[in-house]
């Protein structure tokens, strides 16, 4: 008998139930993944199988192919930064007015948080879909990516952040004679670095899993992006559905915002956990 | 220097000349997937390079209902396509909707001719107003019963003789449900068009107004004994373990590819897909019928082309020629070849019955021969055209899946199901109706 | 308290937060007072023609047993992907809170599935319980005995399947933001409970859930928003509403009258109707916020 201490029994049957949690947890993927090195015939074994094989080229060019892949990767990609980007600039300069500024129109900020929260998309689709029809944005960057550039999340966030900034730091700036935009762009910005990460994984990945709008709003395969993709992917064959080519755009669909988590991990963990600490 | 000058000019002019004679571009939005995407492009392609004229980019845009809204959110905004595929149920929306030319208009415009009766009759009809060709037919279909012959055999059943009654479809069913081969002798793909399959082949309304041909219909027409008698053969066959539910479109293809079942009512459109992916022989057969009841026709399903208003005359030129092309014999004999649905062109027939190519696989004559024998004359038989019909067949679905887990009877479903459609027929007529 | 650190600037503020504003009022405000009024209505397909019906969509609708069934479909839905995603997702937190080595890597092999999106996810778990062939169905059958699970033709299942996709996709994102929680619930609390001779499950129950209301808040009205609408993508690949509607949740009935049955107004009043729902959803956990956060002090 292995002469253990309790609490090393104790570490041991948490790494055990972690580890169990990670497979169980990954289990949906890594059985994506093996069936993306299938082929036609392999995937619809019986039992199905569980031993990967080596078509995850040929599987992953024939959906590329299919749905043009190269151009919806672009889109999705431009898209998700774009977004990403501007809800952060949009909100770190409405954080900025909301905790630097005594001005009337802070009473709207609690307004316009709720109605941010409580319209999303679908409550308002029909008529914010007409709206891009009157501009002429229909199947255009402008449609997917200008009416999502409003983030309270994001003014939430930089505001809660911002008040936590030591009340000497402005007047310093300003004894020095560098006015307010001085002080956002070379001060408070840069210290709000963690947040803006954070909040770049949250909008990125956001964007990225837009189904619904873009759905509607796209009617080309030029404009078309990764999510709807898939759904093409899926619609393909109508007899037998292919798993082995969809899981393989399944898996290249999921390869950017996964990177975009992994790297920039730390930083949306520790913003997260920065927005916690009241 | 000015000789330089000349020849730059003369060049600049000559290049521009090219410029003016671009082709003009005509887009076509349709929702042909899978194997279908590839005939579409390969008869596109070689439209394209029959004249310098006219150059059809065609667009997969999805599923049939997701084509027809792009299509609703493109018009208004003036960024429709030249030519689009609408599903048969949402020829009444087309119809109705000021946004298209009926294709018999467009010859007129440029002094042409042309003869409609070159074209199969019982698939025009479908998409004719008062006789008049609104829609292209393009890929039609029609349902027909698919039977595994390899079952049949083992269950003590001529596999040369499918079951042509549904009293038939019961015993034969029963005989291949003890023999313990499979568990569930059939089933079908889109319940609710099966049901209006049923009603037409033995030259039932399904809508007053003759079917939503002769006005806008009302009311349905189906809650009465026969009815109620297709309604409460399924129930009684599903109870037994004989019919199996299938989902509301393909689903069931795959247990009968996989010898799960012996029988399938299914579009023809599925044929081609089935024989490729069986490792059984694949038998074919009309639709059941119940003895004694009237004859009609199967309905044709599928989709049409429809022309957009408000294009250029160059434009609807390259619209008409490349419909025209689509009816000549070759094409048409190329579409069919490749996809199983029907051709268009009476000719196009004529060659493929001469050619053999229905005595080398028989399965592929039936959904002809089912078409052609049934009646023309009556609005029953040729199909119904509703405005609201995508919803009311959801509704149809529901119903029936209701009646199949004994939430409702089957009278009691056909009676939901024909209040709802009602109402749905109602409202669609407070918009459109006058 | 805010002070105005600027005073010399009084336009810059405004500024500041116009594009946002006009954002806003452009890109929700008007188009939410549009949906108020179209819903009033009922229009063809290109809306050339509309006629006024007043409150006629919305009493077709209560009365509706489809939309009152897409309801019920809807709260048992979003209740089990906010109550058993947050329980689990919780339990893994806790679990992950323990002074071991490799905490860095047990994150991010338990967060990742944040960045999978509803349509993925949706077409991953079509996959594994695909209904002749697929794996779990499979699995089960072994386990119990009994005949393959079929997600197409059981209405329940199918529930239970897309319900499982969606809790399945926001473990990851629950489990980042509970770690944060517990990680500020103060050490010398639990000290002190433990001193006190409180075994770790009171010590649990009496400080450090209390301390995690706010960020239970939060997670439940962010959870309802996910199960109410971003789920979509993972309805419209996997059951489209079906079969039967067992799966059709308002939005997407939302969807499937307005986009597929052409109904305007009909999807017009469905969707004030869900903005009513996340409105009375939203106070409700406010309210409850709020006293709750008065009681952890």
């Amino acid at each position: 008998m292995i002469l253990l201490s309790r609490r090393s029994w104790y570490k041991l049957l948490i790494h055990g139930l972690l580890i169990l949690l990670v497979i169980t947890i990954a289990f949906p993927v890594i059985f994506a993944l093996i069936t993306s090195t299938l082929n036609f015939q392999q995937s619809y074994e019986y039992p199905p199988r569980l031993i990967p094989s080596t078509h995850f080229f040929a599987n992953a060019a024939v959906a590329w192919e299919r749905i043009n892949m190269g151009r919806i990767l672009l889109n999705t990609s431009f898209i998700s930064i774009v977004v990403a980007l501007a809800k952060i600039v949009l909100a770190l300069m409405a954080a900025f007015a909301y905790t630097h500024f005594k001005f009337r129109g802070r009473a709207l900020l609690f307004p316009m948080t709720m109605i941010t929260q409580m319209l999303p998309l679908p409550v308002r689709i029909l008529p914010t879909f007409g709206l891009m029809a009157s501009f002429g944005w229909v199947n255009s960057y402008y449609a997917l990516t200008i009416p999502f550039f409003a983030s309270t999340t994001g003014i939430l966030l930089f505001r809660q952040f911002f008040m936590t900034v030591p009340r000497d730091l402005p007047d310093a700036a300003r004894v020095d004679g560098s006015g307010p935009m001085r002080y956002f762009l070379q001060i408070l910005v840069p210290i709000s670095k963690t947040n803006i990460a954070a909040l770049f994984v949250i909008e990125f990945i956001f964007m990225w899993s837009q189904y619904l709008w873009p759905l509607i709003v796209t009617t080309t395969g030029e404009m078309r992006v990764v999510q709807i993709g898939i759904k093409m992917l899926l619609a393909s064959e109508q007899i037998a559905p292919e798993w082995n080519v969809i899981m393989a755009g399944a898996i290249i669909a999921m390869l950017p915002p996964l990177a975009v988590l992994i790297l920039f991990r730390k930083s949306f963990t520790k913003g997260i956990a920065m927005q916690s600490e009241k | 220097m000015k000789r330089v000058l000349a020849v730059a000019l003369l060049a600049v002019l000559v290049l521009s000349s090219f410029a003016f004679a671009e082709k003009t571009q005509i887009t076509w939005w349709h929702a042909m997937s899978g194997s279908r995407l590839g005939v579409v492009e390969a008869i596109v392609d070689s439209f394209n390079a029959s004249q310098p004229d006219y150059e059809i980019v065609p667009l997969f845009t999805g599923s049939y209902a997701e084509t027809l809204t792009k299509f609703i959110a493109s018009y208004p905004v003036g960024s429709a396509p030249n030519l689009i595929q609408v599903y048969e149920v949402g020829t009444q929306t087309m119809i109705d909707s000021d946004a298209i030319v009926p294709v018999y208009q467009i010859p007129e415009m440029f002094g042409e001719t042309w003869d409609w009766a070159q074209y199969v009759i019982p698939i025009t009809a479908y998409y004719s107003v008062d006789g008049n060709l609104w829609s292209m037919p393009f890929n039609s279909s029609t349902a027909m019963l698919y039977y595994n012959k390899d079952i049949f055999r083992a269950a003590g059943l001529d596999p040369n003789k499918p079951p042509t009654t549904w009293a038939e479809m019961e015993e034969y069913g029963q005989q291949i449900v003890d023999s313990g081969v499979v568990e569930n002798a059939f089933s079908t793909g889109w319940p609710d068009w099966i049901f209006e399959q049923m009603l037409a082949t033995h030259n039932h309304l399904y809508a007053n107004n003759d079917n939503g041909r002769g006005g806008l219909a009302t009311e349905v027409a189906f809650n009465d004994d026969f009815g109620r008698l297709i309604l409460d053969t399924f129930v009684r066959l599903h109870d037994k373990g004989i019919y199996i539910y299938g989902g509301a479109e393909y689903s069931a293809n795959s247990a009968f590819k996989g010898g799960q079942i012996a029988m399938l009512l299914q579009s023809t459109s599925s044929l081609a897909g089935i024989i490729k992916a069986s490792e059984f022989e694949v038998g074919t057969s009309f639709l059941p019928r119940f003895e004694g009841y009237p004859i009609g026709n199967s309905v044709i399903g599928g989709g049409s082309l429809w022309v957009t208003k408000g294009q250029s005359e160059a434009e609807l030129r390259g619209v008409w020629e490349f419909l025209k092309y689509l009816g000549k014999t070759d094409v048409a004999i190329q579409w069919h070849k490749g996809t199983g649905y029907f051709p268009v062109s009476g000719s196009a027939l004529k060659v493929l019955l001469d050619e053999g190519w229905f005595s080398q696989d028989q399965a592929y004559l039936t959904a002809f021969l089912q078409i052609l024998s049934g009646r023309r004359d009556t609005a029953a038989a040729l199909g119904t055209r509703l405005g609201p019909f995508v919803e009311m067949r959801d509704q149809y679905r529901t119903s029936f899946e209701k009646a199949l887990a004994h939430d409702l009877t089957p009278a009691e479903a056909l009676d939901e199901a024909a209040a709802k459609m009602n109402q749905l027929l109602a409202d669609y007529y407070e918009l459109f109706g006058d | 308290m805010v002070e105005d650190r600027f005073p010399k600037h009084r336009l810059l503020p405004y500024l500041l937060i116009a594009p946002s504003i006009i954002v806003i009022v452009l890109f929700l405000v008007v188009p939410f007072a549009q949906s108020v009024r179209s819903s009033l209505y009922v229009s063809n397909v290109f809306g050339t023609k509309t006629i006024y019906v007043g409150l006629r969509n919305f009493a077709r609708l209560i009365s509706s047993p489809d939309y009152r069934s897409s309801v019920l479909t809807t709260l048992a839905f979003s209740g089990f992907v906010i109550v058993i995603g947050l329980s689990i997702s919780l339990a893994i937190a806790q679990l992950l809170n323990q002074k071991i080595r490799g905490v860095g890597f047990y994150q991010v092999a338990l967060i990742w599935t944040y960045a999978l999106s509803p349509a993925v996810a949706g077409v991953i778990w079509a996959l594994m319980f695909a209904p002749s062939t697929g794996i779990v169905p499979y699995i089960i059958s072994r386990i119990t005995g009994g005949p393959l699970i079929n997600w197409m033709t059981s209405g329940e299942i199918a529930l239970f399947v897309v319900a499982g996709a969606a809790t399945w996709k926001m473990l990851g994102y629950n489990i980042v933001f509970f770690l944060a929680g517990l990680q500020n619930v103060p050490n010398e609390l639990r000290e002190a409970a433990r001193v006190d001779g409180a075994g770790p499950w009171r010590t649990f129950w009496s400080i450090t859930f209390p301390m995690l209301s706010p960020t239970v808040t939060f997670l439940m009205f962010v959870n309802m928003l996910y199960s109410f609408f971003q789920v979509f993508g993972l309805i419209d690949i996997m059951t489209q509403g079906g079969p039967g509607n067992a799966t059709n949740i308002l939005v997407y009935k939302l969807y499937r009258d307005g986009f597929i049955h052409l109904k305007s107004g009909s999807a017009s009043a469905q969707s004030l109707m869900i903005f009513v729902v996340i409105s009375v959803a939203a106070i409700i956990q406010l309210r409850v916020a709020t006293r709750k956060a008065i009681y952890a002090r």
